[in-house]
C-alpha cells in the first residue's frame, strides 16, 4: 500500500515533465531588425526522426521533408511581417555572387562558432572574459566578405532536431507507468524531445548578434508539444525560436532611462 | 514464502545464465563466411525503398555533402580517377554508382558509407605495395555496400535495444509485484545484448571480406594480396609497439568491431584458395600503381615520418623497399633515424643521406641534409657541393639564403 501510493505521487510529479525551456542572447548594441532588410536563411538544418522502443533515433525522410516545408513556409510569413525579404537556401550554389566553396567555409565556421556560443553560454563553462557583455562571438571577415559579395544584410542559421516517439516507445512509457502500481515506477523513460537553436549574423560587421535555444521534451513518452511535421507545431516552434528577439542589453538600459 | 522466493531466484539466475551464455558465445570466433555464398544484395542504381533505409539515406546526403567539399581531400584528378576506376572495376553491380574520396589523412583506413560513397585515406596509398592490395581494400568497402551492411546492422541493432528495453521493464515490474531487484541480472542481459552487437559488427567484416575476394577475382587481380595487406599490417604494429616497448594489442576480445587481423589473414588465405581458378593469369599491376602514386608519394612518406612513430615508419619503408631501394626511401629511412635522436642516430641517418643521394630520384631535401651531415662531420668543401646541388634543384627553397651563408662560410 505504501508503495501504491508513493507510486502514484511520483507519476503525478513526472506527468508533468514534458516542459519546453528557451534562453536568448544577445549583442549589447543589437536591436532586432525591422523595417525592409535582406535576409538570408542558410539551409536550414532540419532532422526529424522516431524514436524506437529501445531509445535509437530513426531518421524519416518523408518528415523530415514536411518539416521542412513547414518550416520554411512559417519563417518566410513570420520574417515578411517584419519587413524582411528572406532567401531561402536549400543549396550551397544558390546565393547570388559566392560560390559554394566560400559558403561551406562560412556555414563551417558557423558551426564551430555556434558549438562555442552553446558550450559557454549555455552549458555551463563560463568565460570570465565575456561576463557582463552580452553575446560576444564574431564571424570576422569571412561573414562581412559574404554580406558584401551578396548584398545582404544578415544571416540566419537555423538548426532544429525533433524526435517523435514511436508506438513502441510509448508502449514503453506505459509498462513504465504501470509499475507504478506494484513499485517498480518508471514512467520517465523519456519520451519526444526537441532541440532548436538559431543564430543571427550581422553581415555589416561580422559578429553573431543574436542566439536561442529552445528545447522541449517530455520524460513521458506520448506527451506531444508542437510537431514539426504540421505547419500549427512549426509555427509554433518558429515563434518561439524567433518570435520574441530581445533588444541587446546597453539598448535596453538606454530605452529604459530615456 | 521462502520456497517462493527459491523458486524466483532459479529462474531470475536462468535469465541471467542465459545472458552469460549469449556472452561467452560471441567470444568465441565465428566460422570462416564462405565467398560461394556471398552474392550482391543491391543491384545497378539501387535506391531504397523502405522506410528506415531512406532516412538513413537522406541523413547521409548532407555527410556526403560534407566531405566532398572538405578541404582535407586530395584532389589530384589523377589519383581521384584512378580510385574511381578501381572502385568500377571490383564494385560489383554497384561500380558505377560509388563516389570514392581521398582525404589527406596518414592513418591506414578506408570506409564505405551507407549510399555508396567510401573515403580512403593517403596512408593506405603509402602502405598498400601493389594495385591488386589497394583494390582488395576497395572491393572489402564495395562488400560492405553491396552486402547492405549498414541497414541490416542498424535494423540489428534497433531489434536488439528494442528486446533489450522491453525485457528490462518486464523484468523491473515483475521484480517489482513480487518484491525482489532484478538489477544485476538486467545489466548482464545488457552486457550480453551489447557483446552480441559488436559480434555482429565481426561477422559483417568477416562477409565484406569474402564478398571482397570474390570481387577481386573477377577484376583479375591475386585474391591472395589481401591477406597479404593484413600480414603488413600486423607487421607494423608489432613494430610500432616493439619501439614503445610493448605488445601490440591483438585485436582478440568481446569489443571489437572487427576480427582480429591474424584471423582475418587466416580467412582471406582460405577465401584466396577458394576464389583463385587455376591456370588463369591475374596481375597485381604493380608498375600502374607506382607511376600513379608517383607523384604525391613523397608527401605520403613525410606525412608518415612526421607521425612521431619509427618504429612503423621503419618496418613500413623496409617493407616498400622490398621491391628495391631508391633515392626517395633511403632519405626518408634518414629523416626516421634523425628525429628518433637516440644514441648512434645521428651517424645512422648521415649514411642514409649519402646513400640517397646516389639514386637519381633522391629528393632536394636529401641533399640538403647530406650537406648538412658532412658540415657537421667536417667536410666543408664535400657539403658546399651538395648544397650548391640543393639550391640547383630547390633554388627558391624558404631557407635559400641560410644555405649561402654555409656555403660561404
Amino acid at each position: 500500500m505504501r508503495y501504491r501510493l508513493f507510486g502514484i505521487t511520483l507519476c503525478s510529479v513526472l506527468l508533468a515533465g514534458g516542459c519546453v525551456q528557451t534562453r536568448q542572447y544577445a549583442d549589447m548594441e543589437f536591436t532586432p531588425p525591422a523595417g525592409e532588410y535582406k535576409l538570408l536563411v542558410l539551409r536550414p538544418d532540419i532532422t526529424v526522426g522516431s524514436l524506437t522502443t529501445g531509445g535509437m533515433v530513426e531518421p524519416r525522410a518523408d518528415w523530415i521533408d514536411e518539416a521542412r516545408t513547414n518550416i520554411n513556409a512559417a519563417l518566410k510569413a513570420q520574417q515578411a511581417g517584419r519587413g524582411a525579404s528572406a532567401l531561402f537556401v536549400e543549396h550551397r550554389t544558390e546565393v547570388p555572387g559566392v560560390s559554394a566553396a566560400e559558403l561551406a567555409e562560412v556555414e563551417r565556421l558557423n558551426f564551430a562558432v555556434d558549438e562555442s556560443i552553446v558550450e559557454h553560454k549555455y552549458l555551463g563553462d563560463y568565460l570570465p572574459t565575456k561576463r557582463g557583455r552580452g553575446l560576444d562571438w564574431t564571424l570576422g571577415e569571412d561573414a562581412v566578405r559574404l554580406g558584401e559579395k551578396s548584398g545582404f544584410d544578415y544571416a540566419l542559421f537555423l538548426h532544429a532536431e525533433d524526435q517523435v516517439a514511436s508506438t513502441g516507445r510509448i508502449a514503453l512509457g506505459v509498462i513504465g507507468l504501470a509499475g507504478c502500481f506494484v513499485g517498480f515506477c518508471a514512467p520517465n523513460v523519456g519520451g519526444a524531445t526537441q532541440l532548436d537553436y538559431a543564430s543571427l549574423v550581422d553581415l555589416k560587421t561580422g559578429q553573431v548578434v543574436w542566439f536561442n535555444v529552445v528545447q522541449a521534451g517530455s520524460e513521458v513518452p506520448g506527451i506531444k508539444f508542437g510537431d514539426l511535421r504540421t505547419p500549427e507545431g512549426a509555427a509554433q516552434m518558429v515563434e518561439r525560436l524567433l518570435g520574441r528577439m530581445k533588444p541587446g542589453q546597453s539598448v535596453r538600459r538606454r530605452e529604459g532611462k530615456t | 514464502m521462502c520456497r517462493r522466493c527459491a523458486m524466483l531466484d532459479r529462474r531470475a539466475l536462468l535469465a541471467g545464465g542465459g545472458a552469460a551464455i549469449a556472452a561467452l558465445g560471441a567470444g568465441i570466433a565465428q566460422a570462416r563466411v564462405k565467398p560461394g555464398d556471398m552474392v550482391p544484395l543491391v543491384g545497378p542504381g539501387f535506391k531504397p525503398t523502405d522506410r528506415d533505409e531512406q532516412g538513413l539515406w537522406r541523413e547521409m546526403e548532407r555527410v556526403e555533402e560534407e566531405v566532398s567539399s572538405s578541404n582535407l581531400l586530395i584532389q589530384d584528378p589523377a589519383i581521384t580517377g584512378y580510385l574511381q576506376d578501381i572502385i568500377g572495376s571490383v564494385g560489383g553491380p554497384a561500380a558505377k554508382d560509388f563516389r570514392i574520396y581521398l582525404a589527406h589523412v596518414p592513418d591506414f583506413n578506408a570506409m564505405m558509407f551507407p549510399t555508396g560513397f567510401a573515403v580512403v585515406f593517403s596512408g593506405l596509398l603509402l602502405r598498400m605495395r601493389n594495385e591488386a592490395q589497394l583494390a582488395g581494400v576497395i572491393a572489402h568497402e564495395s562488400g560492405h555496400f553491396l552486402r547492405r551492411h549498414m541497414i541490416r546492422s542498424w535494423r540489428d541493432m534497433k531489434r536488439k535495444t528494442d528486446v533489450f528495453a522491453i525485457g528490462a521493464m518486464i523484468a523491473g515490474v515483475a521484480g517489482g509485484a513480487a518484491g525482489v531487484y532484478t538489477g544485476d541480472y538486467v545489466q548482464l542481459a545488457q552486457l550480453g545484448a551489447l557483446i552480441s552487437l559488436f559480434k555482429y559488427s565481426r561477422e559483417m567484416e568477416a562477409e565484406a571480406d569474402a564478398m571482397g575476394s570474390v570481387q577481386m577475382e573477377k577484376a583479375g587481380y591475386p585474391p591472395i594480396e589481401m591477406a597479404n595487406i593484413w600480414q603488413q599490417l600486423v607487421g607494423e604494429q608489432t613494430a610500432s609497439a616493439a619501439y614503445r616497448r610493448k605488445h601490440r594489442d591483438r585485436g582478440y576480445g568481446l569489443f571489437e568491431s572487427h576480427p582480429a587481423p591474424e584471423s582475418r589473414m587466416a580467412d582471406l588465405r582460405a577465401d584466396a584458395a577458394d576464389v583463385t581458378v587455376p591456370g588463369k593469369a591475374y596481375d597485381a599491376r604493380r608498375a600502374r600503381y607506382l607511376a600513379t602514386i608517383g607523384p604525391i608519394r613523397q608527401m605520403l612518406l613525410d606525412d608518415q615520418v612526421k607521425l612521431n612513430d619509427p618504429g612503423a615508419s621503419e618496418y613500413l619503408i623496409q617493407t616498400l623497399a622490398q621491391d628495391g631501394w631508391n633515392g626517395l626511401l633511403r632519405f626518408y629511412e634518414g629523416e626516421v633515424w634523425r628525429l628518433r635522436n637516440r644514441a648512434g642516430d645521428e651517424a645512422r641517418a648521415a649514411q642514409s643521406y649519402s646513400a640517397a643521394v646516389v639514386y637519381p630520384d633522391a629528393p632536394a631535401d636529401a641533399w640538403r641534409w647530406h650537406g648538412i651531415s658532412l658540415m657537421k662531420a667536417g667536410r666543408a668543401g664535400e657539403a658546399r657541393a651538395a648544397f650548391a646541388k640543393y639550391l640547383g634543384m630547390k633554388p627558391d627553397a624558404p631557407d635559400a639564403p641560410w644555405v649561402r651563408q654555409m656555403m660561404g662560410a
